[in-house]
């Protein structure tokens, strides 16, 4: 088996610098808000220091942003970036903070040798914009010892890792504080020092678990590890430090988070129809919306799109200081037969769903209808509206046997105002209703009004003449 | 001089009235035999708008369309009914044989909606024919709709009342339709493209409430002056 340990110094602040647009400098502040724990490069360049007291950190610099780092957004992030992994690596670790762990001993021939898998993750590294000291291990511990030193190198020799461990200084095994101390207090400096000594002393001396750090790091004691398991959710989030005021200001970290969201449902091979955007005020309860799209859909452009509808549609209710991407809904995909060889033949089901999913986006998913008729005598009850959802074939068994009606439904009857010019076709009784309380008992006719409309009326028990439709 | 001229003659930009021949612009059959004549054997034209003026509903309007309705549903294309002022009866278009499948009924809250809809819907491959009832529309309006009508290649037609005929329109066509006495409907083509103007025709419109073959039942009243015996 053989490790490999992504150390990742600064997450917090990759994470938050890769959703901004301007570079001002920017620090992470530890939890208690009293020391800056991770300075961006700008700010560095102005003295900036980790570890520096926050008050120093902003005489020095006065327009300094700060975000204050919380455990569960690191843990989140974490998982953001095994995410991502688990499309190169199979067995995934996760080390909160700050540090994953894949086995790549098996990768090696799927990739073809070490470097190549090396080179894969580096890449990965580079298009997520993020920083990491990578290393290489025949354990966990070993891997991530070296990777924290940052002294990663691309190989898989045990001696040489050994090696590399045995010159490390004592402070940076991650021995408890007291352990350590004490393996001080014999006079012993290096990690290889420790090596040297007799294990049973080790055991006796100290403890049985330093004994049992040592073997761990050594190889000579298993480590099992459990492997992560990616979620069956699309889950993405954006914090900003500065809060968003406009619309136009959410579509850059939304452009990034679309595409990764093209990226993971290519790489499931899936569609979806829904997406979920929580949008996080400070002071106010956050603002939810959901986007359908009236069919499998995965390209970002097209969820851009619709997003960008949306919100030109709904202004935003307050400042946004976070931003949430979800997808839990995935259809599968189907064969896209949307261009031939050539490249002529544009896909029609495609170009409907794309013209009924911007409709619906601008103008609301009520403002569209589909009509049916309902097996119902009652007119106003004989058709019914439903919403345009999936593109479906509904039979009508044979709509020659319904009776005639007029092609315009008035929304509700009218009374009739004049004496029609002539009379056509009637009386037609049509009653019904007395199940449900909405009783219906009419006679109706056809016949011409003065003006030349061709309408059909209607009297009812009440003996008011009423008009209820056009024969337009 | 007349070398000028024959260059200008040679311009395919300059039409001379002699030359008057039958349009080649893309046009769907309206399915009635007479209007098609009228309308120089092409009727319904495509990537254009087509204007119907009217006072009142029921005269129809509708059923001058059916025809292309139907055509258009069976071969898979949308019909999308934008703002109409009554709801499309779903169990009358079925009988007449639409495919309800391809039917969409969208209302819109204000004009800009209205002109954004319709736009989107002309552009889209998918669409067939959008049946619209604008209410008012600026000049600048209808022009802006006729050059998104040219982007697709499909019918549109505008439903408008009958006093905006003396209006000029950048619409292709525009007929003005009219009752007549034996529920058939009067077309007066206000304006086509490529042609003069000024056909009338009259198409038999009373299958449309089964009444081909029902005269009129009028009630004859007296009492009469003239009473011979």
């Amino acid at each position: 088996m053989l490790w490999l340990y992504l150390h990742f110094p600064h997450l917090l602040l990759d994470h938050i610098r890769r959703d901004r647009e301007d570079q001002r400098p920017l620090v992470i502040v530890e939890g208690t808000g009293q020391r800056v724990t991770q300075a961006c490069p700008e700010a560095r360049d102005q003295g900036v220091r980790a570890g520096m007291r926050l008050k120093t950190a902003i005489n020095l610099v006065p327009e300094l942003g700060m975000v204050r780092a919380q455990p569960e957004q690191e843990a989140r992030i974490l998982e953001d970036q095994a995410r991502w992994l688990y499309r190169y690596a199979a067995h995934i670790v996760l080390v909160p903070p700050d540090g994953l762990l894949a086995e790549i001993g098996s990768l090696q021939k799927l990739y073809g040798g070490l470097p190549a898998v090396w080179q894969t993750v580096e890449q990965a590294l580079n298009e997520h914009r993020l920083t990491a000291w990578i290393a290489i291990g025949h354990t966990p511990l070993a891997a991530r010892l070296i990777a924290r030193a940052g002294k990663g190198e691309c190989t898989a020799d045990k001696g040489h890792i050994l090696r590399a461990l045995e010159t490390m200084p004592l402070v940076a095994a991650e021995f408890d504080g007291k352990t350590c101390t004490r393996l001080q207090r014999l006079g012993l400096n290096t990690l290889g020092e420790v090596f040297a000594l007799p294990a049973a002393e080790l055991a006796r001396r100290l403890s049985p678990e330093t004994l049992a750090h040592v073997q761990k790091i050594q190889g000579t004691r298993p480590d099992p590890q459990t492997p992560w398991q990616p979620p069956h959710s699309f889950r993405q989030q954006a914090d900003f430090i500065q809060e968003i005021e406009h619309t136009q200001g959410l579509l850059f970290p939304l452009q990034r988070m679309f595409s990764e969201l093209e990226d993971d449902l290519c790489w499931r091979q899936q569609d979806t129809d829904s997406l979920h955007l929580i949008l996080r005020h400070r002071h106010e309860e956050d603002t939810r919306l959901r986007i359908r799209t009236s069919g499998p859909e995965h390209r970002a452009e097209a969820f851009l799109n619709l997003i960008r509808l949306r919100l030109e549609q709904q202004p935003l209710r307050a400042p946004v200081v976070a931003l949430v991407l979800s997808v839990k809904r995935f259809l599968g995909r189907e064969a896209s037969t949307s261009q031939d060889l050539l490249g002529e033949n544009q896909d029609l089901n495609e170009a409907w769903h794309t013209l009924i999913s911007r409709l619906q986006a601008r103008l609301g998913e009520q403002a569209l209808k589909r009509l049916s008729p309902q097996a119902d005598h009652r007119p106003e009850r004989a058709w019914s509206a439903t919403e345009v959802r999936q593109k479906h074939k509904t039979r009508l068994a044979a709509p020659e046997h319904l009776p005639r009606r007029p092609l315009w439904l008035l929304q509700g009857p009218q009374p009739l105002t004049e004496p029609p010019a002539a009379w056509f076709a009637g009386p037609e009784r049509i009653s019904g209703g007395w199940w449900d309380g909405q009783r219906v008992h009419r006679d109706y006719y056809i016949a011409q009004l003065q003006n030349g409309q061709l309408a059909w009326i209607f009297r009812d028990v009440r003996e008011g003449w009423f008009i209820h439709g056009w024969f337009g | 001089m007349s070398e000028l001229l024959n260059t200008l003659m040679q311009d395919a930009r300059v039409w001379q009235g002699h030359r008057h021949r039958r349009t080649t612009q893309p046009a769907e059959p309206t399915g009635y035999q007479v209007l098609d004549n009228q309308l120089g054997g092409i009727g319904w034209p495509r990537g254009a708008l087509s204007e119907c003026l009217l006072d009142a509903p029921g005269i129809g309007e509708l059923h001058l369309l059916l025809p292309l309705m139907q055509r258009l549903t069976k071969a898979g294309k949308s019909v999308f009914w934008l703002n109409p002022p009554h709801t499309p009866y779903a169990p009358a278009l079925a009988r007449e044989g639409v495919d309800l499948d391809q039917v969409v009924m969208i209302h819109t809250e204000d004009a800009g909606d209205f002109l954004w809809t319709l736009e989107n819907c002309l552009r889209s491959p998918v669409t067939g024919l959008v049946l619209a009832w604008p209410g008012k529309l600026a000049t600048r309006e209808v022009r802006r709709l006729q050059l998104a009508a040219e982007a697709g290649s499909n019918v549109c037609v505008l439903f408008r009342e009958r006093r905006y005929a003396e209006q000029n329109s950048p619409a292709a066509l525009r007929l003005e339709l009219t009752p007549g006495d034996n529920q058939d409907l009067k077309v007066n083509v206000v304006k086509r493209r490529g042609s003069w103007p000024g056909q009338r025709c009259s198409l038999a419109m009373a299958h449309r409430a089964d009444l081909t073959f029902r005269e009129a039942p009028r009630v004859v009243q007296g009492p009469w002056n003239h009473s011979q015996r």
